[in-house]
Order: C-alpha cells, then sequence, then structure tokens
C-alpha cells in the first residue's frame, strides 16, 4: 500500500507518508482519480528542497482524504504528466513548475499561474491565438472598468462569440505562503484574514484548525457553533452580494438595491459580534476572541428574520422575471462531466450537479453535530449559479438561526499549544465559494516548514474559462459574477 | 408592476442620512484612544504584541497608517489603558496626524486648498486601483455605492476610466506585478488630479510589511494628498474623510 488515509484536519506524522519513485507515484494518483478521488494539494514537503513531493487526494464517498509521495532521489525534477488523462490536475502541474522549477513532461498546457509571459523560470509564453478570417482579440485588464481586483483576459473571438478565454493572473501576488512560515502566531490569524478579505472568516477557519491540530488544541461546542454561525453570516452576506451583482449586470436595479440593502444587514450582524463587517479579530486559536450574549443575539436574530423574510420575496421577484431569466439560462454553460473532469468545486460545482460541499462531505466543527443539507442543481449556468445561491441563504439562514437558538453554554477559548515537530494536517472548509485547503507542515523543531494554501478560485477560475466557449462576449460580466471568483485568494 | 411595488416598499428608507452623526456598533474599532495615565513601570506589552509594530513607547503612541485594528494592544496592556472607540473619523490629509498619542481626541483632515476645493468640490470622479488588495478595502469602497450609503448623492463617484477621473484611489500594498500598471493609470489621468489611499496595506503594507513582492515606488515619487485608515475602513470613514476635507 503506497496510500495512507487522513480525516479532514487530522494530523498525521510527515514519516508516515510514503515516497516511492515516480513511476509508482505515477500508477498510486492515477489509479486514485480513476476511482473519481480529486487533487487537493500537490507540493513539495520541504519548499527549500523540493526534491520530494507530496499529493492529497479527496475521495468525498468515505470521507478520507489519500496522501501520497514521490522522491525523485536525486533524478531530475520531472514526472510524466497527469493533465491528459486527468485535466483536473492541469493547474496544480502548472504551479508546481512555476514555484519549483518541478516539469510536467508532455504537459498539454503548461502556462503561467501568477507571472506574467513567462513558463519555468525563463522560457517566453505567449497566449494561446486563434488565426483565421474574421478571428479577433480582445484584451481587458489588469485593471477593470469597476472597483475589482485585477487580472488580464483574452478574449479569442469570431464575431460576437467567444472562441477561447485565456485568464492571466498573479496580479496580486503578495508571497502570501512565505509570509506564514516568518510570522508569529498573533500574525498569522491577521494574515490569514487577507488571503482573500471576502472570506477572511473561511481562511481564518482553515488556518485556526490547521494550527489548532498540530498543537492538539480541543474547542467547546460553544466555540464552534459561534465560529459556523460567524461563517454561514459571512456565506450568506456573499451570496446576497452576488446577486445583487449578477442582478445588476443585466440592469435590474431594483433586486440589485435590494439584495445590497440586506447584505448590509447581514454583514452588520458580524460587526455586532465581533466589530468587523467582515469577522475579523473574530477567530484566535482555541476558539473566539467575542462571545455572543442575549443582546447581540437579539439584534443578530432581527436582522436575520429582515432578510429571510425579504430574501425571499425579492427572489421570487428577480426570478420570475422573463427578463432576466432569459439573460440567465443556458448562458455559461459548464456540463456535469466537464465540471467533474476539470475538478470544479464549492458553489460552481453543485450548480453543475456535483455533490461537493465540504461540509457534508467532511464534516468539521458545529456541521460534525448540526448537518446542513446538499444542495445541488443541474443546469450549470448563470440560472443555477444565481438560483444556488438563493437557496442556499435559505437553507443558511436556517441553520444559523436554529444555532443561535440552542447556543451550548461553555468556555469560548481553550488554553494554547505547540505544534508538534514533523507533522502535517490538511485543513479543508467550505467557504462560500468553495473547497478551501491549507496543508501545513512542521520541521523538526515544530516550527512551520510548509504553508501551502488552495482556494476555491484556483479550481474555479479554469471552469469560467470555459464557460465562456461559444458564449456572447458581452455576456462575460454576468458570467464572471456568476462565479465570482477571488484574484487575492489565488495570486496569494 | 405590482410585484415591483411590493419590493420597492420593503425596501422601505434604507439611506444614512445624516453621514456625520450615524452611529456604529459598540465593538466597531475606530479611533483608538490612550489614556493620559502613566504605564507600569517597564511595561512594553502593547508594543511587544502589535503585529505590525504600530505601537511606540515613553510615551505610548499608535500609528494607526500601521494599525490593523486586531485589538491585541487593548488586551494587552495591564492597565487598560488602550481603548478603540466606534468613532470612523480617522482619515487625515498628512501621515503624520494618524498617529495617536494621549493627547489625541479626534482625527479630521484639513480643508483642501481653495484650489482643489474649486476644481473637486462639486463633482469628484475617482478610478480605484486594486494592488494587491485583499479585496476587503474593495468591498467597503463598492458598499459607498449602495442604498445604504449612496455617496452619489454628495457628487462623489467612482468611475472606468481614468480619462473620465480627477483622481486615484488605492488599495492594497501595491504588488510588484501591479506597480506598472498603477502608474500608467495614474498618468492617464489629466492635470490636476489627486491621490487617495485607503486601508493599511496601502498606507504602510500593514500585515504585509516583510513581503519582498511589493514595489511601493510610486508612493515614494507623488504626493499623497489623503490617507483613509482601517482594516478595511468603514465606508463612513471614507464618505467622512472626503466630505471634511472637500469642506462639504
Ligand atoms: S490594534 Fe493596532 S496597534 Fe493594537 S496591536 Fe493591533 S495592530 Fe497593533
Ligand atoms: S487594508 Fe486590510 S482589508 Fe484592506 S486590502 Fe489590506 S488587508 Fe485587505
Amino acid at each position: 500500500m503506497k496510500l495512507i488515509e487522513v480525516q479532514n484536519n487530522q494530523m498525521f506524522k510527515i514519516d508516515d507518508i510514503r515516497f516511492t519513485g515516480k513511476e509508482e507515484f505515477r500508477d498510486t494518483i492515477a489509479e486514485l482519480m480513476l476511482n473519481g478521488s480529486r487533487l487537493i494539494s500537490l507540493t513539495p514537503v520541504d519548499p527549500d528542497n523540493p526534491k520530494k513531493i507530496f499529493a492529497a487526494l479527496t475521495d468525498k464517498n468515505f470521507s478520507v482524504i489519500y496522501l501520497s509521495g514521490c522522491d525523485f532521489n536525486g533524478s531530475a525534477l520531472e514526472y510524466e504528466s497527469f493533465a491528459n488523462d486527468f485535466p483536473q490536475t492541469n493547474y496544480f502541474e502548472c504551479e508546481l513548475a512555476e514555484n519549483y522549477g518541478i516539469m510536467p513532461l508532455n504537459h498539454p498546457w503548461l502556462r503561467p499561474v501568477r507571472k506574467q509571459n513567462v513558463i519555468m523560470g525563463n522560457i517566453p509564453y505567449h497566449f494561446f491565438q486563434l488565426k483565421g478570417e474574421e478571428v479577433h482579440e480582445v484584451a481587458v485588464g489588469p485593471i477593470h472598468a469597476g472597483v475589482i481586483e485585477p487580472g488580464h483576459f483574452r478574449f479569442q473571438c469570431h464575431g460576437e462569440l467567444v472562441y477561447n478565454l485565456e485568464i492571466n493572473l498573479g496580479y496580486q501576488h503578495r508571497g502570501v505562503e512565505k509570509l506564514f512560515l516568518q510570522l508569529n502566531s498573533d500574525q498569522r490569524i491577521i494574515l490569514s484574514e487577507s488571503i482573500a478579505g471576502d472570506t477572511a472568516l473561511g481562511h481564518a477557519f482553515a488556518h485556526c484548525h490547521a494550527i489548532e491540530s498540530l498543537s492538539n488544541i480541543q474547542l467547546s461546542l460553544r466555540a464552534k457553533v459561534i465560529r459556523t454561525v460567524a461563517a454561514e453570516i459571512e456565506r450568506v452576506a456573499m451570496h446576497l452580494s452576488g446577486l445583487g451583482g449578477i442582478a445588476n449586470d443585466v440592469g435590474f436595479a431594483l433586486p440589485s438595491a435590494s439584495y445590497g440593502r440586506l447584505r448590509t444587514l447581514a454583514i452588520n450582524s458580524l460587526a455586532l459580534i465581533c466589530g468587523s463587517r467582515f469577522g475579523r479579530g473574530l477567530f484566535v486559536y482555541g476558539g473566539v476572541r467575542y462571545d455572543i450574549d442575549n443582546e447581540i443575539k437579539n439584534s443578530v436574530m432581527e436582522n436575520l428574520n429582515t432578510i429571510l423574510n425579504d430574501v425571499r420575496q425579492v427572489n421570487d421577484y428577480m426570478f420570475s422575471s422573463v427578463g432576466a431569466l432569459s439573460r440567465f439560462e443556458e448562458t455559461g454553460i459548464v456540463s456535469k462531466d466537464l465540471a467533474q473532469s476539470i475538478g470544479l468545486v464549492g458553489l460552481a460545482a453543485r450548480s453543475s450537479g456535483l455533490e461537493e460541499d465540504v461540509r457534508i462531505n467532511f464534516p468539521y466543527s458545529a456541521y460534525r453535530y448540526n448537518p446542513v443539507s446538499m444542495i445541488t442543481l443541474s443546469t450549470g449556468d448563470v440560472f443555477a449559479r444565481a438560483r444556488l445561491r438563493a437557496l442556499e441563504i435559505d437553507e443558511t439562514l436556517r441553520f444559523i438561526i436554529e444555532q443561535l437558538e440552542n447556543l451550548p453554554e461553555g468556555e469560548i477559548k481553550a488554553g494554547s499549544g505547540k505544534t508538534v515537530p514533523g507533522s502535517a494536517v490538511i485543513s479543508m472548509i467550505e467557504g462560500w465559494r468553495g473547497e478551501i485547503v491549507h496543508s501545513v507542515f512542521t520541521d523538526s523543531e515544530g516550527k512551520l516548514m510548509n504553508y501551502k494554501i488552495k482556494d476555491p478560485s484556483f479550481n474555479n477560475w479554469y471552469g469560467l474559462s470555459l464557460a465562456l466557449r461559444e458564449t456572447g462576449i458581452s455576456d462575460f460580466p454576468l458570467c464572471n459574477k456568476s462565479f465570482d471568483l477571488s484574484y487575492a485568494g489565488h495570486d496569494l | 408592476m405590482k410585484d415591483a411595488i411590493k419590493i420597492r416598499i420593503l425596501q422601505g428608507d434604507p439611506v444614512i442620512h445624516d453621514v456625520k452623526n450615524a452611529s456604529l456598533p459598540k465593538l466597531f474599532r475606530g479611533l483608538p484612544v490612550i489614556e493620559d495615565k502613566p504605564c507600569l513601570t517597564g511595561c512594553t506589552s502593547c508594543a511587544e504584541i502589535c503585529p505590525t509594530n504600530a505601537i511606540k513607547l515613553n510615551p505610548v503612541s499608535i500609528d494607526i497608517g500601521l494599525c490593523v485594528f486586531c485589538p491585541l494592544c487593548e488586551e494587552a496592556c495591564p492597565e487598560k489603558l488602550i481603548h478603540f472607540t466606534n468613532d470612523y473619523n480617522t482619515a487625515s490629509e498628512v501621515r503624520e496626524k494618524l498617529i495617536v498619542t494621549n493627547k489625541t481626541k479626534s482625527i479630521t483632515p484639513e480643508k483642501a486648498s481653495e484650489k482643489i476645493r474649486n476644481y473637486f468640490g462639486r463633482s469628484l470622479k475617482l478610478r480605484q486601483i486594486s494592488a494587491g488588495g485583499c479585496n476587503g478595502c474593495e468591498l467597503e469602497l463598492n458598499a459607498l455605492g449602495n442604498v445604504n450609503f449612496d455617496m452619489g448623492r454628495y457628487g462623489i463617484e467612482f468611475v472606468a476610466s481614468p480619462r473620465h477621473a480627477d483622481g486615484i484611489v488605492i488599495t492594497g500594498p501595491i504588488t510588484e506585478n501591479m506597480s506598472k500598471a498603477v502608474e500608467i493609470c495614474f498618468d492617464a489621468v489629466p492635470n490636476p488630479k489627486i491621490i487617495i489611499l485607503v486601508g493599511t496595506c496601502a498606507i504602510s503594507c500593514g500585515i504585509f510589511k516583510n513581503s519582498t513582492k511589493l514595489q511601493r515606488k510610486f508612493l515614494n515619487e507623488n504626493k499623497i494628498d489623503l490617507f483613509i485608515p482601517g482594516c478595511p475602513p468603514h465606508p463612513l470613514t471614507f464618505i467622512n474623510g472626503l466630505l471634511d476635507w472637500l469642506d462639504k
């Protein structure tokens, strides 16, 4: 057996990982993927010495994470690419090549991940280009029209239709993963909240879980419930924001304004709990910084009940508008098969009919005791991605209100501990966009040696590219908003 | 139509009419106050724990251009001398004014020059550039356009093209990969033009101080007109900062 199995947030010893030769590694990983596993982490164990790489794959049917390793054993830092048979590994391999010069041989399309115009350190890279009559190219960004993050989009079009959209990111690259290794524990939580500011709680959640597992800290149920309540308010807020943006992109002012107003209530609820509209400052190792007393609970409940009541009516209004539906339906389709093969996650995956939700497949924290329901749709178009948000807001509000009504007693913060040497953990969280993965390794002294982050956007940007195929270029903003991906989370 | 009216009625009147006197939740961390009392002899707790080295000792001062409002110092002080208030008025036209001491009671920007007020007092169009911003600052700037804050009523708006803008608003610590775009964008704005820095990252790099992927040359070469501190700054900090600066 070349594999070990762990659970979400379960600490394991680095020495327990079986590092095999390239051939065996290839067979092991390929077999897992053939059986439906999905790659969630591909990184050297020690970034300073990348001669051993580590892969983690999930099997959602058994709630397990498989770990396997490859030792290059002094041979060249290269391996036969998996991406021709398993497109889901495509971008992971590009990242490994860019960061460590580990070459995936015969890779179908080696391209930059966070750099511009160059791969493998010094090989010039040119955008994919179509040639032919009536073919034209549109280049957008890094700076876009609105108040949004930067990225470069290259469209190859035939008339109005997009043949290919290439997305080149990296403009937000701040070196987050390296900073995690340099900063002290107080600083790290703040850094985790700034990986992607729209998912401050999601990433802080994953970060705290990773460190708590590595230092054997147990949380009280009350702390867990407060954490999940806050993380779910973040989901409601961002889903409302997404719906508002989608309404705005089809020029539907009234729902857009209404969603905007309701989102304010959601983020103001976070400010009631912890002072920050984005939940910053709430998470500490071992629990939460702020308790929810009755006064805060009542004010938050009032906000949530207003959202619950109003959003249903706004949803009915928007989703019964023929004009809006005609823009949403059959726009930017990602089929279930395609979604599966490229390894889509989260909201976008569920909109295409895949049952991808970490809260349910790999339950953690309070979701272990108080489950949420899996919601999927099948059409994989803008409609599905919008409608899914509406359905999830309903389910999420139910969950939050239930939790607040039954807040368990207990301390909100447990004592601290030291990270165990020579260990590692894979921490998965379902952020509002989807699966967040933090893979963390400690060295022989217990110091952090490798901090690998995967934002759901890392998987899903390629989904946006494919959704645009054969779609009118004028539908790009709408498709883009329906995915609503993070640049900062991708660029790190 | 009937449905639309129903939704409109639900909407009620969500606008914050008086942005100068709106109140924020108790826990909101805005302007810190430092009590005018002596520290414990030899105590360095707050300065040691501060994740961004925002605190200087003897006497204690907090640079809210560096601060990420976390609030570790407030928790660490054994004498409880540091306290974050929910006062959102923290914008300043000069960097130095962001250093809060035990004398600081409030921060408001000085009125802009008459020339600037003549040019931009009635209408100010801004081009925002995210240069490594985590999307926290960006979300709060976007919120300025929603029905609650409705900044457009003061003639202040974000526009798509730098050619249509009177100045730029920078968020994020300015990554190497965005440094050129920032320059090109600013060059494209017609004169006279202003620069506003929004958020701790833009003002001082904040938690990204040790990153080797930043390029902040642009900030040394150009005069900054307004600093809006916060991580991220509350929309009211931005609106009030601008209204005070433009004397509106
Ligand atoms: S609240 Fe500001 S000054 Fe105080 S410790 Fe945090 S970053 Fe430093
Ligand atoms: S100041 Fe804070 S919210 Fe703004 S970009 Fe920086 S980390 Fe994000």
